[in-house]
């Protein structure tokens, strides 16, 4: 693989939690790197250290060693405003949880991250409609989270996570709290957005959502045990193949 | 341009979405910084109402009081007045003292100044209703008149005969009442008096028919009205009593607020003091939901920095909304609480620049104290910590759980809940004291003994000053005890939320809804008893700090039955919050803390 078309690149990347004879590895010694316009899928027991892996890409946590590169950008070393600043413009986030403001609008929970890179009120509405009518949330754009379904909170969590045009995609069991109908919903939009080159790291339980994936690597115990290209799946082909098509 | 937007945005989606916590913070500090403006400025407004009535009735630079009337004291004033320095004079007149009685036979000293019935160049009493002197008829000082509820028309006795008012007047050349008299017979100390003006020929014949002591005034006007210490120092008065500047009457006005200042600014501090428990305690109960917002903004982009400025804005913003309320409604009310004798006019200016300033800072430390603690946590804690942020776990204690469980369940419960959050504790115990101090202030203020303004300090007119104090301290006092009432209910609103899951699972384990809410409003009365015992001591030794002289103690049963009304206030507070809380389903409890 050509190291310079590398998107994300982690080297000898470590994460211990606790201390003495209670510390856990939760990332032990990974190397990895995810080229652009790769979908790529994590999956792995509960604990196995698959979010911790997530959060280590997306500067959320400081790996206990190792190097974590992005876009050619060494990540790791830098302070938290730098990183904040990096996350704003470089990566979305997708939780499992959603994690939107439940005091603003799903218009204006997209909005906020592109207000934070520095865009003006009209730029970040106008690229927020564009986004929430790409998830099919147009109609929804003034109701608060509380007033949304769980698929329908994260196609919103999915267009905040796009509003800045990310490098790469990071998300957190996206489907977890979702049922088949949405999980449906949001991997479409997902589908579309790698037909277009966007760069996908998905931590998942799902098989159907990992099927989806062009690779997929296997975790235990912080480490990687198994590292499988899968063959390409076509929009059309997404729910025949994992089974959800209502 | 982005952020200020999305931080504007951020405060008023939180504040939309927390109303009753911005309503609070907002009451909070509206009444403290107008408690502190207001008693910042009273001197302020005092010297201004008199500076007003002064130049509306051309009041003298100096008076001149002789206490004898003998043709000595009339040379010598007659020879102060062909001083290089006077430019004009008024007098020498007469001062009659007498006493006077109302058709309802309210009864006062009073000093019958005898004056021309056109006035002169200098100290013409402006005439607020009726008219000037004429013969048979007399005018009386408007705080006197107020005092003793007399109008133009009515009738009053001045030494046994009968006058009709034929007008209400004010003057700058005397103290307000009930300080009119300024020296007493022969020079003397005076009583309180109220003045009256006749005129001179009415004055002469009610001293000499019925023997009334007398003595002599004249007013002057100085070159250089600033000059007035040069004046006096020049030692022209050997023969003369008493000199008087206009700046000794104006300073002698702040005399009936000798008492309000402190009142106003200890109790500012004590309202601020509460302000920042309360909105302290609304603050820590929103801790966790705060942060785990924090953790979605860093997760997003937000740096520390913008995360700490919007949690700073919504209460900055508040607090200075707070403050301009606060000086507003200090501005509209200053004019009664700074002349509360009706002797002076004019209008009062508004607080100050250095008040305004005051008041600002003080709103901001509310604002900053009260916050900075959960602000702080929401910056430094790690992201993906914040995402999940859940309640912090209570440190363990064994010998408590050893201790707690000899007791009854209520108390276990109570003590338990009272030891998970010792801050949440300290925060009661200091409301419950600061309460305490205000009622220990006032029980001390009502067993003061009180002197009125009738003949021979009979209580037929009340004295002023006790009057004004009183109302002020019982008004300062009333607030302290409304915010220490939100703060009790706030607090155990929050303690019964981040205690549902584990009073769900006392329920679980066969403890009823009686016994959980007992529980809750014990944990709030735990630490309110020491508060309320701490308050009577820190009461009697803050009032020890402003207070002239030796004041009297009130009887240990007054204290004692304040402390007890304070803790069943107390517990009868505490009980809505707690049965609401521990009707709360258990199942719905124990999911709702999982999820």
């Amino acid at each position: 693989m050509n190291v310079s078309s590398a998107v994300v690149r982690v080297h000898g990347l470590v994460k211990q939690h606790g201390r003495g004879q209670g510390r856990v590895r939760a990332v032990d010694d990974v190397d990895l790197e995810v080229p652009e316009g790769q979908m790529l899928a994590v999956m792995g027991p509960s604990g196995c250290g698959k979010s911790t892996l997530l959060h280590l890409l997306g500067g959320l946590e400081r790996p206990s060693d190792g190097e974590v590169w992005l876009a050619g950008q060494r990540i790791d070393t830098l302070s938290e405003r730098a990183l904040a600043r990096l996350r704003r413009r470089s990566v979305g986030f997708v939780f499992q949880a959603f994690h939107l403001v439940e005091e603003l609008s799903a218009a204006e929970n997209v909005e906020l991250p592109a207000l934070l890179a520095g865009r003006s009120r009209r730029q970040a509405r106008r690229r927020a409609s564009l986004l929430l009518e790409r998830v099919g949330l147009t109609d929804r754009a003034r109701h608060l989270p509380s007033q949304l379904s769980g698929g329908q909170r994260q196609r919103v969590a999915v267009a905040r996570a796009l509003v800045n045009d990310p490098l790469v995609v990071l998300a957190d069991e996206p489907t977890g709290n979702l049922d088949s109908a949405a999980t449906l919903d949001v991997l479409r939009i997902f589908e579309e957005l790698r037909s277009v080159g966007q760069t996908f790291v998905i931590v998942t339980h799902d098989e159907r959502v990992a099927a989806t994936a062009d690779r997929l690597i296997s975790m235990r115990d912080g480490m990687f045990v198994d590292d499988t290209r899968l063959a390409g799946t076509g929009t059309g082909r997404l729910g025949d193949l994992i089974g959800l098509e209502d | 341009m982005g952020s200020i937007v999305l931080i504007v945005r951020l405060v008023l989606a939180d504040v939309r979405r927390h109303k009753v916590q911005a309503a609070m913070l907002l009451l909070a500090v509206t009444v403290a910084t107008a408690t502190m403006a207001l008693g910042l400025s009273l001197r302020g407004v005092s010297e201004a109402l008199y500076e007003q009535t002064r130049a509306a009735t051309a009041g003298p630079d100096v008076v001149a009081l002789s206490g004898d009337a003998g043709p000595a004291a009339t040379s010598a004033l007659a020879s102060l007045a062909d001083d290089p320095e006077v430019v004009a004079h008024h007098g020498p007149y007469r001062i009659v003292y007498a006493d006077l009685t109302t058709r309802d036979s309210t009864s006062s000293p009073v000093v019958v100044h005898g004056f021309a019935e056109t006035p002169g160049a200098v100290n013409r009493p402006l005439v607020t209703s009726g008219h000037w002197v004429r013969p048979g008829g007399t005018v009386l000082e408007r705080g006197f008149a107020t005092a003793l509820g007399v109008g133009v028309g009515d009738h009053v006795t001045i030494a046994g005969r009968s006058y009709p008012v034929v007008g209400i007047a004010v003057t700058a050349a005397t103290s307000i009442y009930p300080w009119a008299a300024q020296i007493g017979p022969g020079g003397g100390p005076s009583d309180s008096s109220g003045l009256a003006w006749m005129t001179r020929s009415d004055a002469r014949t009610l001293a000499s028919s019925h023997d009334l002591p007398v003595t002599l005034a004249l007013d002057l006007k100085l070159r250089d009205p600033a000059a007035t210490e040069a004046f006096l120092d020049a030692d022209r008065a050997s023969t003369v009593t008493n000199l008087r500047s206009w700046q000794f009457t104006a300073e002698q006005d702040m005399v009936i607020l000798k008492n309000s200042q402190p009142i106003l600014v200890v109790g500012s501090w004590l309202l601020s003091f509460l302000a920042v428990t309360g909105v302290a305690a609304l603050a820590a109960g929103r801790a966790v939901e705060q942060t785990r917002r924090a953790g979605l903004l860093k997760a997003v982009g937000a740096t520390p920095g913008l995360i700490a400025t919007a949690l700073l804005t919504e209460y900055l913003a508040l607090a200075l909304a707070g403050d301009a309320l606060g000086l507003g409604i200090a501005r509209l009310t200053v004019p009664a609480i700074a002349s509360p004798t009706a002797s002076r006019i004019g209008d009062a200016a508004g607080p100050g620049g250095a008040t305004v300033a005051t008041a600002t800072v003080l709103a901001v430390a509310v604002a900053v104290l009260s916050t900075l603690r959960p602000t702080l946590r929401a910056m430094r804690t790690a992201t993906v910590t914040a995402l999940t942020a859940t309640a912090r776990r209570p440190r363990h204690r064994p010998w408590l759980t050893a201790l707690s469980a000899l007791l009854p369940t209520p108390l276990l419960l109570g003590l338990r809940l009272t030891a998970r959050r010792p801050g949440r504790a300290v925060l009661q115990a200091c409301s419950t004291a600061t309460t305490v101090i205000a009622i220990v202030a006032l029980l001390t203020f009502y067993a003061q003994p009180t002197r009125g303004y009738g003949p021979d300090g009979s209580s037929a007119l009340p004295n002023l000053r006790d009057v004004h104090d009183r109302r002020l301290l019982l008004a300062v006092t009333v607030l302290l005890i409304a915010l220490a009432v939100v703060n009790t209910i706030t607090l155990t609103w929050t303690t019964a939320i981040e205690a549902r899951a584990n009073m769900a699972i006392a329920r679980t384990l066969g403890a009823t809804p009686g016994q959980i809410s007992a529980g809750l409003s014990s944990a709030q009365l735990l630490p309110s008893l020491p508060g309320a015992v701490i308050g009577v001591p820190l009461g009697v030794g803050l009032l020890s700090l402003f207070a002239a002289g030796n004041p009297a103690e009130p009887p240990s049963s007054w204290l004692l039955g304040g402390v007890l009304a304070t803790l069943l206030a107390t517990a009868a507070l505490t009980a809505l919050p707690a049965r609401l809380a521990a009707r709360r389903s258990v199942a719905q409890a124990l999911s709702g803390e999982t999820a």
